[in-house]
This record gives structure tokens, sequence and C-alpha cells, in this order.
């Protein structure tokens, strides 16, 4: 059933190629409508259809149709853009609807939804990037230099648990990153108890002057 | 043996700084023998003033001998820079170091009970890391000024021939006005560089009104010019630039950020496109130009304020290739934006943050130090404070993002990251360098209590008020202060009246940044400063009105100040006024400056086009309140606690502080006087043994005056050995409790 439909697509878009070639849009594109009805998720057939559209809107909305079914189809992005250009030339108005890594979903002023390329390398949001293998040593950590600064005490036991959350974790660590920040971790814990034992022993004399 | 160190530290800075200010910006050379004898000069004329007054022969020779080899190491470490300004860093780092070891030894064993201690040693911490910024602000002024070698700055590129990429300019744009917005676009149609296009960029802009007409200029100006209009769209100006990138010709290498209200000059293309010759420049930046009416105080300082961090702080970061892309008249590489992912939508500041990343990747940056434009200012002081609230929260974002791309283990973490050790420093202390108006906050804070505690005669203390912690810091303001006029009058070409104005607009922004550096560590996503809102019609009472918050906290240092002075007259008091004085100066500048603003006659057409969350300044004050209270809770915790009883035995390693006399030589000068011992405290007893258990004969109250007969054998803990005035008989009073009149160095020892 998938092969016979596979192979019908493949006649009608030969057929609507052949008719490109020809200079007979009109049955160009009807054969490319045909395609897209019988194969929604087709991109060569949006990619043909828009070649034969006869408006803007839609020769836009099969582009956009295409490249969201297979972004590295060629010259896509290209004739997408200039399609756009024109839309844009004739009202500039870009409503957001949603976005992905690849694309944005945007509707035009006349109701259009349109796929628009990002072309740039994706970086995941700082607000939604996972917390680090090493962030509960670091929090630890944190609580220890607090305590180094309130008078040591508290970083005498803090820092030790820090290095001791550290060398746990390191065991799990599989990055290098994540190991680089634990010995860090652990590194930074040692400094702040050999600071915090001074520096609460001057606090402890404070309670017993004599 | 410290404190002598410390003095003599500080008369060496002292010197170095004046001989900087007479010659550190006129001397053009570097020569190896001329900074040895600068060097040696300064050592030796402030050993000679050393000598006549407090200092000790050995001791000089020793701290002399460190101080030559420490200025060697620099030499040769900063060989681009002139001798006033290699000697005056010198200086500048011993004297910092001695103050900090000193402040930790006075702090660490002061008698002191619990709570005093862990407030002490906040302070301490405090203020050791305020003058390690102090540093940096210093290392920053003499790079610029005291430089005679420039490797990197450049006024203008030589053209490439047949090297003319394309360059889209966008222009993002949020309910600005067309007239605007039209004159920029018309500066860009005048342009004389053979290929480019212009992308106006509106976002969000509620009114069809307002953005409509752009269409029709953008017609006009021809097909170079694009226009869109984003709406309900996402990640604000950062968002829309994102999409712009999207909607760029695909022939353009380069992009360019214009802010809608700048009008660039026409040769801004064709003299900057040259840096992408070379494919590792990444980006470029010219300083930002701005109109300002001459005579108008406000607008004259705050034009100056905007192009300090022009003249100064982008020449020093661009000779260690660390410069911050600021957006407008920059440009950069299209392929080096698309491979960072684009602008951070979660940044406000998301022009210096995206240099920042593409620094990572180890493209160089170019600063070229011509303007190219000019641009509008803030009208009134409202919109300047909401301007450099935005920033400094943006500051603080970058700071969250990447402080661990900045720490000194980051290539370790991710090989990556190709941020050398200079670019790494310059991006953290730019962050850092905010938090200089918390801690300045903070000291008014500690100031106005520390008032209060003496009018009140509370027993509660922090730390003794030595005569060293009194004066050094002192010494330390004045200088630095005097160092920040220096390049503002070299730099800038300001008159020092300007400069002044320059210095206290910059202050006068104290509030502002305190408040966006709390909100930043707080708040998670970008907030806009919301300034109280007035029922009045009164330009005047709204003036006011937004700078309240500062007029508070200026008159409360002030009043303070007074109090202290005029309910105990004395120069201790008076040091403690003045510098009352001086913090609230720096606030009471915002209410005079926003008074000032009124005079502007363009001040009517101001237009907000602040974008994302809004913060009130009130609730945005919240914290600084609630931190206030907790300190005074904690105050007030010290004062029902008991201060400690007698004199614990760790006191023998507190440094011993000079007295007014030993340091103006007049000790040395009168041997023949009888030494005599002052009590400074409230109430000192005075025991039978040189012990702080030992049976108590008397108390002394303070001012009081004793002869003194003998002393200790301890020198680093004094005791008195006195003739109880009014009294027959004689005690031991503790040196901590009483400074000394006289040559104490003949008074023999009792054992």
């Amino acid at each position: 059933m998938q092969k016979k439909l596979q192979t019908e697509v493949t006649e009608l878009l030969e057929e609507a190629r052949r008719f490109t070639q020809q200079g007979k849009r009109e049955k160009a594109y009807r054969s490319c409508l045909k395609a897209t009805s019988v194969a929604p998720n087709e991109p060569r057939a949006w990619y043909l259809r828009s070649q034969s559209a006869p408006s803007t809107e839609e020769q836009l909305m099969c582009l956009s149709r295409a490249y969201s079914l297979d972004s590295s189809y060629p010259d896509i992005k290209q004739e997408l853009r200039a399609a756009i250009q024109i839309l844009l030339k004739q009202e500039p108005f870009l409503a957001y609807v949603y976005e992905t890594a690849e694309f944005y979903q945007v509707r035009s002023g006349r109701d259009l939804l349109i796929n628009i390329p990002k072309n740039r390398s994706f970086e995941i949001p700082y607000l939604k990037k996972a917390p680090g293998l090493a962030k509960p040593a670091f929090r630890w950590l944190s609580l220890a230099l607090l305590g180094l600064l309130l008078g040591g005490v508290g970083a005498v036991f803090l820092a030790p648990i820090t290095a001791f959350q550290s060398l746990r974790l390191q065991s799990l660590a599989r990055s290098r990153g994540d190991q680089v920040r634990l010995w860090v971790v652990f590194t930074l814990s040692v400094i702040i108890l050999m600071a915090a034992i001074p520096i609460s022993w001057l606090l402890l004399i404070r309670f017993f002057p004599s | 043996m410290l404190v002598r160190a410390l003095y003599l530290s500080a008369v060496w800075f002292a010197l170095g700084i004046l001989s900087t200010l007479i010659m550190g910006s006129r001397l053009q050379r570097r020569d190896m023998t001329l900074s040895l004898l600068w060097l040696a000069a300064v050592i030796l004329l402030g050993n000679l003033i050393a000598i006549l007054t407090f200092g000790k022969i050995l001791e000089i020779i020793g701290l002399s001998f460190i101080a030559f080899v420490f200025g060697l190491y620099w030499m040769m470490r900063l060989q681009d820079w002139n001798a006033p300004g290699q000697v005056t860093w010198t200086m500048t780092l011993i004297t910092t170091g001695l103050f900090i070891l000193y402040t930790f030894l006075l702090t660490a064993f002061s008698p002191l009970n619990p709570p005093s201690f862990i407030f002490a040693l906040m302070f301490f911490f405090l203020e050791a890391i305020t003058l390690t910024l102090a540093l940096a602000h210093m290392h920053e002024s003499l790079d610029v000024v005291c430089r005679v070698q420039w490797h990197r700055l450049l006024n203008r590129l030589e053209p490439v021939p047949d090297y003319q990429p394309m360059v889209s300019l966008q222009v993002p744009a949020y309910n600005e006005p067309v007239e605007i917005l039209e004159k920029t676009l018309s500066s860009l149609a005048k342009l004389n560089y053979p290929d480019f296009e212009v992308l106006v960029v509106d976002n969000n802009t509620p009114l069809q009104e307002t953005w409509r007409p752009l269409e029709d200029v953008c017609r006009k100006l021809g097909p170079r010019f694009h226009c869109l209009h984003l709406d309900q769209w996402p990640g604000y100006k950062s968002g829309a630039l994102n999409f712009a990138v999207t909607q760029t010709d695909p022939r353009a290498e380069i992009i360019g950020i214009i802010d809608a209200d700048y009008e660039v000059d026409p040769d801004f293309l064709s003299e900057l496109t040259p840096a992408f010759a070379d494919p590792q420049v990444a980006f470029v930046q010219t300083p930002q130009d701005y109109s300002y009416s001459r005579g108008d105080l406000f607008s004259e300082s705050t034009y100056r304020g905007y192009k300090y961090f022009f003249e100064v702080s982008m020449p020093s970061r661009n000779e260690r290739n660390a410069i911050i892309f600021a957006g407008t008249m920059g440009l950069i590489r299209k392929s080096a934006l698309e491979e960072i992912g684009g602008w951070d939508e979660w940044c406000i500041t998301e022009d210096a943050e995206a240099s920042l990343r593409i620094l990572k990747l180890g493209y160089r940056s170019l600063y070229i130090q011509r303007a190219f434009g000019r641009g509008l200012m803030p009208f009134d002081f409202e919109g300047l404070k909401k301007q450099r609230f935005r920033w400094c929260f943006g500051g603080i974002q970058i700071l969250k993002k990447h402080w661990e791309a900045l720490m000194p283990w980051a290539h370790w973490v991710d090989p990556g990251n190709r941020l050398t050790l200079a670019q790494r420093y310059y991006y953290l202390v730019g962050g850092l360098g905010w938090f200089s108006d918390v801690f300045n906050l903070l000291f008014a804070f500690f100031l106005v209590l520390g008032a209060s505690f003496n009018v009140l005669s509370s027993p509660v203390q922090v730390r003794p008020l030595t005569n060293t912690i009194l004066i050094i810091p002192a010494v330390f303001l004045v200088l630095h202060s005097m160092r920040f006029l220096w390049v503002l009058r070299n730099r800038l070409r300001v008159s020092l009246f300007m400069a002044v104005a320059t210095m206290y607009n910059f202050f006068s922004l104290g509030w502002a940044v305190t408040l966006a550096c709390i909100q930043g560590l707080v708040q998670k996503e970008g907030v806009f400063l919301r300034t109280p809102k007035s029922n009045t019609t009164s330009r005047m009472w709204h003036a006011i009105h937004v700078t309240e918050s500062e007029a508070v906290i200026g008159l409360i240092c002030m009043l303070a100040g007074c109090v202290v002075f005029a309910t105990d007259s004395n120069w201790r008091t008076f040091s403690l006024c003045a510098l009352l004085f001086w913090q609230g100066s720096l606030y009471m500048a915002a209410p005079i400056y926003s008074l000032l603003s009124l005079n502007r006659k363009t001040a009517q057409a101001t237009h907000i086009a602040e974008q994302g969350k809004p913060v009130v300044e009130q609730r945005a004050a919240r914290w600084v309140v609630a931190i206030c209270m907790l300190l005074m809770a904690v105050f007030s915790l010290i004062s029902l606690l008991p201060a400690p009883s007698g004199l614990p035995d760790y006191v023998r390693f507190l440094p011993i502080d000079l007295t007014t006399q030993q340091l103006v030589g007049q000790a040395r000068a009168s041997p023949a006087s009888a030494p005599i011992a002052k009590v400074t405290v409230e109430s000192a007893n005075c025991r039978a043994k040189p012990r702080g258990n030992a049976e108590r004969i008397t108390i002394l109250y303070k001012d009081e005056e004793a002869q003194i007969l003998g002393r200790n054998d301890d020198p680093n803990n004094p005791w008195w050995y006195i003739k109880i005035p009014r009294l027959s008989g004689n005690c031991w009073l503790w040196g901590m409790t009483s400074t000394t009149i006289g040559n104490v160095d003949e008074v023999p020892v009792i054992r």
C-alpha cells in the first residue's frame, strides 16, 4: 500500500516537473496539488507546488510546509526568504506563534502561518539549562564560605562536608568538566577549612578569654 | 613595626600619586634608568619624612629594600608604562596589602565580645574586597594615562583593496517616535558604502499609529531599506534582533546595530569594514558619542560620564583584546553571531554578553577610537537612573551566567573556552565593579551607626577607632578621588570643575546601581526600574520625588555628621563628620542633578521605551532595608552582651598604634617634657599589675591625663605605670585605652 502510494506520488511529481519545463504552470500546479493531498508529508511535493503556486501567499505556505518537513531540502531556505521578503514588502507585519531550535512559526498580516528558518546554532537558554552534577557541592561550598565570613566556626563543619560531597560525587562524574569542577570544590573546601580553623579559634577565645 | 611600615608606605603612596598627577601624562618615554631613579627618589623622600617624624632607621631600611625589589618586579612587568605609573602602582599595592594586614590583626586581636568579633570580621572582608576593587580602578587609570606604548589602539584603518563585504544594518525600535527614527534612517541613507541594507525592526510597539509611518519612511528611502513590525514577540530587543538575522540578505557578511536615536556619519562603514578582512576579527566597536548642551551642567557631566567608558575602560581593555561589544556603533561578523547561537534573549545587555561568548571561541575584537555619529542621551535624571539600572542589571546577569568561564580553572572545565587570563580579569572586574556602590552604601550605614553610638555613648564597639583606622582610609579616599579627577581631566580634557561634576554624576547613580545589583542577584528574568509616581503636575516636585531615597540617605549621613561633631568636638569626631559629609554628598548629588535636569528644554519630549517586567523602586529597596534591619538587630544583640572584662591575653598581638604626636614628630622634638597618658575610651581600669585580670585600683575617665612613670617590658602590648591623678599612688593603665603625649622611648621599664 505504502509502496503504491509512493509510486503514485513520484509519478505525479515527475509529471509536474515535465509540465513546468514545458511552461504549463496550471497543469503542473494541478499535479502538485494532487500529490500534496495524496502525500501531505512529502516535502518534495510541497516544494514543487510552491514553484507553480498561483499566489505569493500559497507559495509561502507551501515552502513553509516543505521546510518544516525537511529543513535540509536544497534551496528551500533561500526561496523561503525571498518569498517572505515579497510578502513583507506588501505587509510588514509578523506575529509570533512559537519557535523550535530550527525555525520560528509566525503569523503574517494576512493570517498565513509561516515557518522561518533560524540559520544559527542552538544554545539552550540559560534558565532552561539543567543543573550540573557539581551543583550540590557548589552549594555546600557557598555555605562553607558564608560560615567563614561569619566567624569561621560554621566553615569548620561545612568545609569537610563540602569536601566529602565533592569526593562522593567524583565517582558519579562522567565528563571531564564535572571531574575538574569537583576537584576545584574539594581544593577550595580545604583552603576554606585551613582559613576557618584560626578564625574560629579567634572567635572561641572570645568566649573563654582567660 | 607594622603600623610604622603602613604609615611609611602611605607616604610613598601619596608621593607616588602626587608625582603622577604632575608628570604622569607628560612623561612620554619609557626608560629603565629613569624608572629606577623615580622609584629611588620616591622611596628616599618618603624615608626622609619618616625619619623626621615617626620612623625608625632599621625598619625604614628593611621596608625600603622590600619596596625597591617589588618596584623592580613591576617595572619588568609593566614595561609599556612610564616611571610615575610603575612607581604609583607599586606603592598602591604595598599600602593596600599592609592596610589589609593591619585591619585583620586589629580585628583578630581587639578585645571584643563574640558578636562584635563576627561583625568586625564581616567588616574586614568588606573592606578587603573594596580595596581590591579600588586597585582594579587604579590599574585601569594608570594603564591609559601612564601608558607610553600602545599595541592595539587605532584611530583609523587602512582600506583593503577590493574588500567591501555586504553589511546589514539593523535598527531595533520599540515605541520610538517616527521623527527620531526618520533622522536616523536618513543618516544611514547617506552612507558612502556600496553594499548595505537597512532593516528597521519594530518590536511589540502597541499602537499602529506609532509604527505604521515607518513603512512610508522606508519606502521613501529606497530599496535598501526594509521595515518589519514584530507582534507579541518574546525576548524583547534581542528576540527581535535574533529574528532580524533570519531576514538579512544571505550575501551579508557583517551585521551592524544602530540605535533608533542615532545619527551616523557617512564614513561609518567604509572606515570600519576593512577590519573584517582578517577572518579572526569577529567584532569592531567605536565610541558612542552624544549631543549635549554646552553650559548645561547635567547634560555636560552626563556626556562626560558616558565618554569615560570609551576613553578609559575600552582602550585599556582593547590592549588585551577584551573589549565589550556595546551594540550601537559596532559591527559584528554574521557567521560569528550565528556560531554562538545569536543574541541571548534572557540577558538585557545582550550585546556585551555576546562579545564574551565570541571571545570565548578565540576570535579577536577591535576598538577604533573615533566616533562615527551621535545619539541622544536620557533627557532627565529619571531616564539616566533607569538606564544605569538596566546596564548594571545586565552586567550582573552576565556574571551570573558566565562566572565559571572567568575563573582560573575555566580552561580545565571547558577546553573550548579560549579566554585569556586578561580577558577573564577584565570581564570579572567589569561585573564585580558594579558592587562598589553596594559597598559604598554599607560603609555609609556603618558610619551612621558609628556616629549614633558615639552620640549615645554606647559601649558597643565593632572595632577600636585607632588613629591609623581613621587616618589611612582617609588617605585612600583622598588619593583615589584625586586619581579619578586626574584621569577625567586627562582623558576627557575637561576643567577641574567639570571633572568634579562628572565624578558626582557617577556617584549620584550609586543608589540605582545598588538596587540593580541586588535585583540582578535575586531576579530570574530581566526587570526595569519604575521610579515613584507623583500625583502632582509640578516638574520640580517630580524631580525631587524620583530621587527621594537618595535624598533621605544623603540627609541622614549629613545630619549624623553634624550631631556627632556638635556633641563631642575633637579631631576624631571631626574626621567622622567629614567622612559622613562626603558619603552624604554622594547621595545628595542625585536630587541636585535631578533638579538641574529640569533646565533642559528637551525634557518635555521625554519618552520611555522600557521593556520587561517592572520593579517598583520602593519594592526593590526592600532588600536594602532588610539588610539594614538585620545589621541593626545584630548590633542590638551586641549591646545586650557584656564587653570582655579585663584584658585578654590575646591583645598582646595587637599592632601598636602611633599617637598623633609621634606621627608629626612632636614626641621626638620634645624629649625633655614628661610623657603623659591620656584616656581615649569612656572609662579605663587602672590596675595593680600590668595584666587584665589584676586587681583594679581606680577608674580613669575619657580625656583624663596622668603622668607616665614607667612601662612594662612588652612593646607589643604596652602598659603604662602612671601616677594616679588627684590622688596619691600609682597604677597600671593599658596602652590600648589611652594615647600618649611626649616621648615615651626613654620611659624606664618596671619589672
